[in-house]
């Protein structure tokens, strides 16, 4: 169970930490994704894993909401049931977050998070099954994102720009506290992208500064090389294993 | 020596029914090549009369590939609409644009 507790938060991560566009994020975008998990040294289907974007409004102010929500395919419900939702309220022009959300429950095992941006400062809340809830507060830099909103602020990079082994640095929160990520531009690739078809991707190695990520160019995006740049297979390794996440279905995009 | 891989083989086999039967995909294919080895080897090992054993373990090895062949190929992976998450979606959106509002009158 920790198992695969750990490998889904790690599987958000990197699916999170790996959007991109030349243009602003519509609402109304939805992808889904088929993730994979490594046992025995075969893969298998394990969830299924959906991005969709849409407008919120409040009295004052207009966000884009963020959501990516993963959830067991059936035939895994009875033995391990996941759903989870992680979920970023932002700036619809800056993607600048104001409110990051994300509640788990993993087999039973929950947990509640929420991360109140306000400036550079963050009021952070969790709360775990049969513990009582913690809060923080920490002071952030002027660009940080929660791991949400970084997926699709990594899409407004101009990718088209760099070389090979080029590297842009991020720095996201996650786990209540600020975590620097590393961009590899790795060269392009032609790679099958679910209902968009065979699509030529630029392909990015991530890198963090946590125990979470293993190996050198091991943890590895592919995003289809045009304005869009949609996340269309990404692959990952972690201390318990590796899997990957491929593109079934692009939509509103 | 036909004791060790008795014990084997049922065990395995025994492995390759459970494997078999929980969402393990081709998993299950491990346990099941690894039993069906070791009734082959009990039925290399065996005496005319003793030949029963080892071979229905064969055949079960052969009846749970094909189950597993078949759940692969026309089981689909698929999410099952589930109320309660959906309801529970609603409520954390309602939720949200409380704490939104909540945020925008904490800056002002």
């Amino acid at each position: 169970m920790a198992r695969l507790h750990y490998y889904l938060n790690i599987f958000i991560f990197l699916l999170v930490s790996t959007s991109v566009n030349g243009q602003l994020i519509k609402s109304g975008e939805k992808l889904v994704f088929a993730g994979s998990y490594n046992m025995s040294g075969l893969m298998t289907q394990l969830a299924q894993v959906t991005l969709s974007t849409e407008n919120v409004t409040t009295a004052k102010n207009t966000y884009l909401h963020l959501s990516c929500e993963l959830s067991t395919y059936s035939k895994w419900d009875s033995f391990f049931k996941i759903r989870d939702i992680y979920e970023s309220y932002v700036n619809p022009q800056t993607l600048r977050p104001s409110l990051y959300k994300r509640n788990i429950d993993e087999g039973g095992w929950t947990k509640k998070e929420k991360y109140v941006f306000k400036g550079n400062t963050v009021n952070s809340t969790s709360k775990r099954k049969n513990s009582l809830e913690t809060q923080k507060t920490f002071t952030i830099g002027g660009s940080t994102q929660d791991v949400v909103s970084l997926l699709y602020k990594v899409r407004t990079i101009d990718l088209s720009k760099l070389t090979v082994g080029q590297t842009q640095s991020l720095m996201i929160v996650f786990d209540e506290k600020q975590i620097p990520v590393t961009l590899k531009f790795m060269g392009k690739e032609t790679i099958s992208a679910g209902n968009l078809g065979k699509k030529e991707c630029y392909k990015l190695s991530i890198g963090a500064k946590t125990d979470a990520l293993k190996g050198k160019d091991k943890n590895l995006i592919w995003l289809t090389a045009d304005q869009k740049k949609i996340p269309v297979l990404l692959q990952f390794s972690i201390p318990v294993g590796t899997g990957k996440l491929t593109l079934t279905s692009a939509t509103g995009i | 020596m036909r004791n060790a891989y008795l014990i084997l083989a049922l065990f395995f086999t025994f492995l390759a029914v459970v494997f078999s039967f929980l969402p393990l995909d081709t998993i299950a294919f491990l346990p099941i090549g690894i039993a069906f080895s070791f009734s082959l080897l009990l039925l290399k090992k065996s005496i005319q009369s003793q030949k029963k054993l080892p071979k229905t373990l064969l055949f079960i090895c052969g009846i749970i590939t094909l189950f597993v062949v078949g759940k692969t190929v026309f089981v689909k992976d698929e999410i099952v609409e589930d109320t309660k998450f959906e309801k529970e979606k609603v409520e954390i959106k309602k939720e949200a644009q409380k704490e939104l509002e909540e945020i925008e009158n904490d800056l002002e």
